[in-house]
């Protein structure tokens, strides 16, 4: 095999870019899905079934539809028929954002529901309200328990930013296939993808496997 | 109710009751918890409520502290009425009076300290300062200042107990329930607990307890109430239950804890031992 690296060392600052762009997209979508998930989880766990359904039905959708699809839909579907017109980057992050918050909503609705009974008792019986007990005694147990799950939701999270790549948002992965089709240095060019990818995401799995054992103990 | 009833010699009992519980029936589906069950709590006076488990006495603490609604009669506490199903009424009755509950229900991610300021520091909207201090010295009355700093899973089941005692008083409770606190606890610290409230007995703090704990309701409580089945089968002074009684289940479900009546009493009370063996006398608040 006849190899020639000079094209991934020329193309370094591409790459670099496409990189930060990946961790931008990831951190983006990761903040606006923080909230929404937990207001799908609180819209959840609603005793009103006008509240709750809704947003039963927005988690489930976006649950058991595959990302590309959700990406492509807002891509084109809602330009076409809905006459709303989302720069790339915009419905990249959509796309992403319905996904995760509805991943977090369920992740966070299990802490939530995890608590004992016994918490919300003891917490209204100093007196306090509903909201006091979620806010104060409930939720930050919750939020601790559910640490893990959360961030391998972003380890996960990280990889699938990729899918964007399709609707040319130069992240990592839409940078590098197109480096390849400049190139032609197929093998040279998806070896320095794969290897940015594990540089950036393993240490993340690192991360995620020490929360695992670090709130292993709910208590 | 059954033998004569010697009302006039209740502690307080000649002001109006703090907490006067009317006729009340608590059902879980056809499960009837609590069957026109009364009973009246004077402002000073330490109530007991003994029965087998299930007959009821948890069930009643927990309709009195508003956590659960009513399916008949009603609850005063204070001179006025306690509607579960509103959530005003039910705050404003949860802030004057405590619970201690059988399995502590410490708040695991926050310090002791924090567990016990809680509640002035959200409810009472103490500044965090204020809440603390009041915290701190609720913690030294329990004999626990030096556990502050520590997260409840740390300390032992008693030493959970005393915290939740604390967390309870730091509301400055004009009544305070407990619901079986000593059950869930390992025999050995059984005691420091027991110790902790009969000092606030002492005080002259209203208590109602759920107990198993025989001789704490004979030596502590003021007024012993009788459970089974949902419904109250005697009330009175320790010594008429314990030594008098007349009532047949009383007797049996007494038996069954290895309670042999005035026998046994008799023989305790001459025994100069006696002291050692009751582990409320121990000094262990602050071991």
């Amino acid at each position: 095999m006849n190899l020639d690296w000079s094209v991934v060392w020329n193309n370094l600052p591409r790459f670099w870019d496409g990189a930060l762009m990946t961790i931008w997209l990831s951190i983006a979508t990761m903040v606006l899905a923080i909230p929404g998930g937990l207001i799908l989880a609180f819209m959840r766990l609603s005793r009103m079934r006008l509240v709750a359904k809704p947003a039963t039905a927005f988690v489930e959708f976006f649950r058991a539809t595959p990302l590309i699809l959700q990406i492509y839909w807002v891509y084109y579907v809602l330009p076409a028929y809905f006459d709303v017109q989302l720069s790339q980057m915009a419905t990249a992050i959509l796309g992403l954002v319905c996904n995760i918050s509805s991943f977090n909503s369920e992740t966070f609705r299990a802490g939530i529901i995890s608590i004992r009974l016994g918490q919300w008792n003891a917490g209204r019986a100093i007196g306090m309200t509903d909201a006091q007990v979620m806010g104060r005694i409930v939720l930050p147990q919750a939020l601790m328990r559910v640490l893990p799950a959360l961030a391998s939701t972003w380890v996960s999270l990280f990889k699938d930013t990729s899918l964007v790549s399709i609707i040319s948002v130069a992240d990592l992965s839409y940078v590098s296939l197109k480096i390849r089709t400049e190139s032609f240095r197929i093998f040279e060019v998806l070896t320095a993808m794969a290897a940015i990818y594990w540089l950036m995401g393993y240490p993340q799995a690192k991360l995620v496997d020490w929360l695992h054992r670090r709130y292993k103990v709910a208590e | 109710m059954t033998g004569p009833e010697p009302k006039q010699r209740r502690v307080g009992g000649a002001s109006a009751p703090i907490l006067a519980i009317e006729r009340i029936t608590k059902r879980y589906g056809t499960l009837t918890a609590l069957e026109d069950v009364s009973l009246t709590v004077n402002r000073g006076e330490v109530v007991c409520l003994i029965g087998p488990s299930g007959s009821g006495k948890s069930t009643l603490l927990r309709c009195a502290n508003a956590l659960e609604t009513l399916d008949g009669g009603r609850i005063l506490f204070e001179g006025r009425e306690v509607h579960a199903s509103d959530p005003k009424s039910a705050r404003a009755v949860r802030q004057r009076m405590g619970m201690v509950f059988q399995n502590f229900e410490l708040f695991p991610h926050l310090t002791v300290l924090r567990n016990v300021a809680i509640g002035p520091a959200t409810v009472l909207r103490l500044d965090r300062g204020a809440a603390e201090r009041r915290a701190r010295a609720l913690l030294a009355k329990v004999g626990l200042s030096d556990k502050a700093a520590a997260h409840p899973a740390a300390l032992s089941g008693g030493q959970q107990q005393r915290v939740a005692i604390a967390r309870a008083l730091a509301m400055e409770p004009a009544l305070m329930l407990f619901d079986e606190p000593t059950s869930a606890l390992d025999p050995e610290t059984v005691g420091e607990v027991l110790s902790v409230m009969k000092a606030l007995a002492d005080e002259g703090m209203t208590m109602v307890v759920v107990t198993h704990e025989m001789d704490f309701a004979r030596r502590v409580g003021d007024w012993v109430v009788v459970f089974d089945k949902g419904r109250v089968i005697e009330e009175g002074p320790p010594k008429q239950i314990f030594e008098t009684t007349t009532v047949a289940r009383t007797r049996e479900f007494l038996s069954h804890l290895g309670w042999h009546g005035e026998s046994t009493l008799d023989t305790a009370a001459s025994s100069s031992s006696e002291a050692a063996q009751h582990p409320i006398d121990k000094e262990e608040v602050d071991r």
